[in-house]
């Protein structure tokens, strides 16, 4: 990487290299910078007030709430899955551990509407466990609990998928000097695994709760899209669209916008951290 | 490098120099370990005195690695047992035997301070913040790294790390210390002298240690006894002094510095070598004739000498015509090839027997050779190997 190329004797200038870095900026113009410029410029065409006062409609707050929630409850649920089975599977060699594996990593590569329409299958009124909850008075889907069990589906292997490498590339030696040195299991984890995984960890959380709070596709089938009870805010920006509502839908898209560069800055940041 | 020596030579009385003597520290009888279809440990059986460091010796494969993680239950052995202190260990978890292991590459914990690093043992036992803090000071001192302590390791350089794995381990007081090819990760120069530093301070701590290495040097220093092991088994257990001078097998033999080893049998009281040589017996010939067997030299028990003349040496080889010189400073090597004994004229097979010949300086100058020089080749010392 450091070695960039030189411009060789008798070569003037190497055109390559202006035009290279033009056609990448050039093809990114339509694809990429200006739909993300667009929400910012229409956001705030009719002047910040307005934009603050559709930001502030209750509904619009209480979806952005409703996600931070989810997308929380459900980041913690798959940390705390991938750590336990980033563990199980580095310690333990069994049969059937990469059909395992297969599965773990299965649900980004389903689209989210088939995502959620699997959820609805078996927590529906008919499902399979649907049916069951159906004697108890308790309902999952079209409540909070059915966002959460969506969001949990499509971010499951991206905790797994960062801190499973990390656990493999901590070399065993360490479990071993901690337990000749009279460490537990747990006190082996706790204080030798665990602090060495604290970026995997924080960097599989950001990646998933990046993904948990743009969910759509599974969020509309089960969440049933009500407005102050199950409306995330990209169902919000979805519905404010279609009641023609562009000034709504575009400031709930601005936050959303934020709160991604956000993320991923501080994954950025971990990153550098953890290289160092 | 001095500065930490003095350090290490300290005679100040230590909290670890509270150990007796002459007990037998740790014991491993019948020792058997098998991988699959391979038996990496065959009936491995020894003993490490109170004090004693015992070098066990092999090349990668020979089981050394296997029988060090045996005894710190790292694995489990298929057969055999094993004792610390006189107590049955070979029931324990690893964490409950009270071993210092000091890994290849340190396995310090990363996200630890050199002092916690040496801390970690003694919190696990659940010793007071304040007593901890005392002996991580006193180890750090005698290790003389007083000023790094709140370094992480990757601050470290190797021999430092290494020094924070030994006091990492010492803190806790373990039963015996358990080097893993501690110092084959450190360059040429800190190795040799880390080797000397350790060496010191076990002797002076009288702690029991196992080394493993497949670094002939490093076993001659580091080993009061050297264990040669090949393909899981034991080939020879005994004192530096006598594997290298007294070998009982043609693998410790050439295992363990250079060795010329030449085939012969016996006859009529001589030994018979190829080409018609005969060679003294260095030991009563008790052997019946056209047996088979080996007699092995060094190359330093080779001495060269004009080629008319007789060599002043016990046993006399024949003539030897120089293929190679090398000089290395203090000394030189030769390549000599034995000359048929036959004379001139005569036909027969070729000889074709090549030994290594080590001459000091002062050997060396005072008969010069040179590449197809004639010389006579005499023996100070030969073993001979049986079958």
């Amino acid at each position: 990487m450091s070695q960039k190329a030189r411009i060789l004797p008798g070569q003037r200038i190497d055109l390559a290299r202006p035009v290279g870095i033009g056609f990448i900026v050039v093809a990114m113009m339509p694809l990429v910078i200006l739909p993300l410029a667009s929400i910012f410029i229409y956001g705030f065409a009719k002047g910040p007030v307005h934009f603050w006062q559709a930001l502030v409609a209750p509904a619009a707050i209480f979806s952005l709430k409703l996600s931070l929630i989810t997308s929380t409850v459900a980041t913690v649920c798959n940390v705390l899955f991938g750590l336990i089975a980033a563990y199980v599977m580095a310690k333990y060699n069994f049969k059937g551990e990469s059909a395992l594996t297969i599965i773990i990593s299965l649900p980004t590569a389903i689209p989210t509407a088939v995502a959620g329409f699997a959820l609805l299958l078996l927590w529906g009124r008919s499902g399979l466990l649907g049916q069951l909850l159906e004697k108890t008075d308790y309902q999952i889907m079209f409540t909070t609990s059915a966002i959460i069990l969506a969001n949990i589906f499509v971010t499951f292997p991206l905790a797994f998928g960062v801190i499973k490498p990390a656990l493999d590339n901590l070399e065993t030696s360490f479990e071993d000097a901690a337990e000749t040195m009279g460490a537990s299991r747990w006190q082996t984890f706790r204080f030798v695994l665990l602090p060495s995984l604290r970026g995997a960890i924080i960097t599989g959380a950001l990646l998933t709760f990046a993904r948990s709070i743009g969910e759509f596709g599974s969020t509309i089938m089960v969440s049933g899209n009500l407005a102050l009870k199950t409306q995330t805010a990209p169902l919000y920006i979805f519905a404010k669209f279609n009641e023609g509502d562009v000034e709504g839908a575009n400031a709930i898209a601005a936050v959303l916008a934020l709160i991604s560069f956000a993320i991923f800055s501080l994954i950025l940041f971990t990153r550098k951290r953890l290289e160092k | 490098m001095a500065r930490e020596m003095t350090a290490l030579l300290n005679e100040s009385q230590s909290f670890l120099e509270t150990k007796t003597e002459g007990w037998e520290a740790l014991r491993v009888t019948g020792l058997s370990k098998v991988f699959g279809e391979e038996r990496v440990l065959d009936d491995v059986t020894f003993s490490i005195a109170e004090g004693e460091s015992l070098v066990l010796l092999g090349h990668s494969g020979s089981g050394k690695s296997t029988t060090l993680r045996l005894i710190a239950g790292l694995e489990v052995p298929d057969n055999g047992e094993i004792f610390l202190k006189g107590r049955s260990i070979g029931h324990l978890r690893a964490r409950e035997r009270n071993v210092g292991v000091i890994f290849q590459h340190y396995a310090l914990f990363p996200r630890m301070t050199v002092a916690e690093n040496i801390a970690f043992g003694l919190r696990i036992r659940k010793v007071k913040k304040k007593d901890r803090l005392k002996v991580v000071d006193e180890l750090l001192s005698m290790i003389g790294l007083g000023d790094q302590r709140d370094k992480y390791p990757a601050q470290l350089s190797g021999g430092q790390q290494q020094r924070v794995a030994i006091a990492r381990a010492l803190a806790y007081k373990p039963d015996v210390m358990l080097f893993d090819e501690s110092f084959s990760a450190l360059d040429p120069q800190t190795r040799v002298g880390l080797r000397r530093e350790i060496r010191a301070l076990l002797r002076r701590l009288r702690i029991p240690s196992l080394f493993i290495t497949h670094d002939q040097d490093e076993a001659m220093e580091l080993g009061d006894r050297i264990a040669i092991l090949n393909r899981g088994r034991i080939e020879q257990l005994s004192t530096p002094d006598e594997v290298y001078n007294n070998p009982q097998t043609e693998y410790v033999a050439t295992f363990l510095g250079a060795a010329n080893v030449i085939e012969a049998r016996w006859s009529d009281g001589l030994i018979a070598l190829d080409c018609e040589r005969r060679l003294a017996a260095s030991v009563p010939a008790h052997s019946i004739n056209d047996e088979k067997m080996k007699i092995v030299f060094r190359p330093e028990d080779v001495s060269l000498g004009q080629p008319t003349g007789l060599v002043e040496t016990p046993y006399h080889l024949g003539r030897g015509e120089v293929l190679d010189v090398t000089f290395t400073g203090a000394s030189e090597t030769l390549m000599i090839r034995l000359l048929s004994s036959r004379r001139p004229g005569d036909t027969g097979s070729e000889c074709n027997m090549v030994i290594k010949v080590l001459r000091n300086k002062w050997d060396a100058r005072r008969l010069m050779l040179k590449q197809g020089d004639k010389v006579s080749v005499g023996l100070k010392s030969y073993k001979i190997l049986e079958g």
